[in-house]
């Protein structure tokens, strides 16, 4: 969590209560670095530690354990356990064209790192196992320990959320829906591109995000829910906001934009331009609470870059039943940051 | 892939009518082709009759999330509220026949719906609701779920439009065989 240092914020978002963010993080982040047994023998004489190395390596390379020191304290690392029966590593050594005579024969099970470790307190508990190499990530470091954002990425963080709180309650109280709001947001231009709200009594699958995702197409001449015409204000399309959502600009005028960035109109194929946006890439979203699996994949398909949400849902799916985000074999990932004004999401 | 192996369906336990319908979902997975998309093509039907039908309207929409099957879950809102019925109990009560496994995505929205079940050709490798990430694992649905139903057909389908647009995104090899 990070506590952020005393809130001086402006007026239109003074009524904050909690200010921390976690970041979601997948598994190889969140959990130690897993571990695979290998064997390791003796060298009988130190001072052909080094004659040892080399012989092992060639005889031998294991390519998925590159990561590891070849030695430790005298002990040489032959191969992973799986290969063969602790009665048979001599021989399987020598049939490799390794000179056995190099080492004791006092054949042992050591536990080490099976992948690489990926953060810096991963890599103090695997090297302790058996040496190995680590490359330190500092983006990664920042993520773990929740310090990516400084205080005004954090202060913008906290008014996207707002915007989308106030969303939630709009729509809650005009279309008597549930009150979950989500925004996409350009964080290059700093300008919301569209916003979603809960339309599950109208049709069960009009959740808060799916609308957001449809608007953001409506930016970019397409939609299959609502279609409106473009509106250019400020050299922004805006047209992702529903007209009834036009206070927003009024309120939060001072901080933030709304509208994205224009798309060439060179024919009627409406060419985009490199500048202009391809579904959600590039972008964030903010949603109330966690989406579901459906949304949390509709942000997968969509190409969404960041997922920022106040409360975890029962049916979430971004956390709470999995982490979509994080499926290895899917070809889009995102990154998920969760509790940002839990408080008030939860206050919905 | 262990857990879809027991749900292949054999082309011997289809009715004749299920078959006529997988039919009429390849006619739209073929327009879909035709039109530049994905070529996935869905039908749900309702006491024996069509409620929904569609296909991927991805590019016309530029909204990655216009599945057939999400097209087809907006037709029946539209039917209801035609008739002023429920959509509830006839979603309850709905089969859908797809020529591709439904993704993440639509998996869990037809799961959340309580569809009866869904009859479905190829297997879809690259989003799969079961082969890529089981959802049923997550979502405990009472929806009856069998594929592989002319795959190779859909398959091929999938490949006609890859090699016309996005060669380096192929659909890799279907894992489970057409029977
Ligand atoms: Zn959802
Ligand atoms: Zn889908």
């Amino acid at each position: 969590m990070i506590p952020s240092k005393k809130r001086k914020l402006d007026s239109e978002t003074d009524d904050y209560i909690s200010d921390c963010i976690k970041a979601v993080l997948p598994d190889d982040l969140s959990k130690d670095t897993p571990l695979v047994e290998v064997y390791v023998d003796e060298v009988s004489d130190r001072r052909n530690i080094s004659k040892a190395v080399v012989a092992i390596n060639s005889a031998f390379p294991v390519q998925e354990l590159l990561h590891l020191k070849r030695v430790r304290n005298g002990k040489l690392l032959l191969f992973p356990k799986s290969v063969c029966e602790l009665s048979e590593v001599h021989q399987f050594l020598m049939k490799k064209g390794f000179d056995t005579s190099l080492l004791t024969n006092n054949v042992e099970v050591a536990l080490v790192a099976k992948l690489p470790p990926k953060l810096k307190n991963q890599y103090e508990k695997v090297n302790k196992l058996w040496p190995c190499n680590f490359h330190s990530n500092k983006y990664l470091e920042r993520l773990v320990t929740n310090n990516l954002f400084d205080e005004n990425e954090m202060q913008l963080h906290k008014i996207c959320m707002k915007i989308a709180i106030d969303v939630a309650q709009y729509a809650g109280n005009k279309y008597n829906s549930k009150n979950v709001g989500a925004i996409v947001f350009d964080p290059k231009l700093k300008s919301v591109v569209a916003i979603g709200y809960d339309c599950t009594n109208k049709n069960p699958c009009k959740h808060a995000t799916m609308v957001a995702i449809d608007n953001v197409a409506v930016t970019q001449n397409g939609g299959a829910w609502d279609k409106r015409e473009e509106v250019i204000v400020n050299g922004l399309n805006t047209s992702g906001l529903p007209k009834d959502f036009e206070f927003l600009k009024d309120k939060y005028a001072k901080t933030i934009s709304f509208g994205c960035r224009l798309s060439d109109h060179t024919d009627n194929k409406c060419r985009v331009s490199e500048e202009s946006s391809y579904l959600c890439t590039n972008y964030y979203a903010y949603v109330t609470h966690e989406p579901c699996v459906m949304c949390a994949m509709a942000l997968v398909h969509s190409r969404i870059s960041r997922v920022f949400f106040g409360v975890k849902s029962r049916i979430g799916g971004l956390c709470t039943l999995c982490k979509t985000q994080t499926i290895k074999d899917l070809n889009h990932h995102y990154e998920v940051f969760c509790g940002l004004l839990e408080q008030e999401c939860i206050n919905l | 892939m262990q857990s879809s192996s027991n749900n292949v369906v054999n082309c011997n336990e289809l009715s004749e009518s299920e078959k006529h319908y997988m039919e009429i979902a390849f006619t739209y997975a073929q327009d879909a082709l035709r039109n530049q998309e994905v070529p996935v093509g869905c039908i749900f039907v309702y006491n024996n009759e069509i409620v929904a039908k569609g296909r991927n309207t991805v590019n016309e929409t530029r909204n990655a999330t216009r599945h057939a099957e999400m097209n087809c879950i907006d037709d029946v809102i539209a039917y209801c509220e035609d008739r002023n019925i429920v959509s509830k109990e006839v979603f309850e009560n709905v089969s859908v026949y797809v020529t591709v496994e439904p993704c993440i995505m639509c998996a869990a929205a037809l799961y959340n719906l309580k569809i009866k079940q869904i009859l479905f050709g190829c297997r879809n490798d690259r989003f799969g609701g079961q082969t890529v990430f089981d959802v049923a694992n997550v979502l405990n649905p009472v929806t009856d779920v069998k594929g592989g139903y002319r795959a190779d057909e859909a398959m091929a389908l999938l490949k006609e439009f890859y090699k016309g647009t996005n060669p380096s995104a192929p659909p890799n090899k279907v894992k489970i065989k057409n029977i």
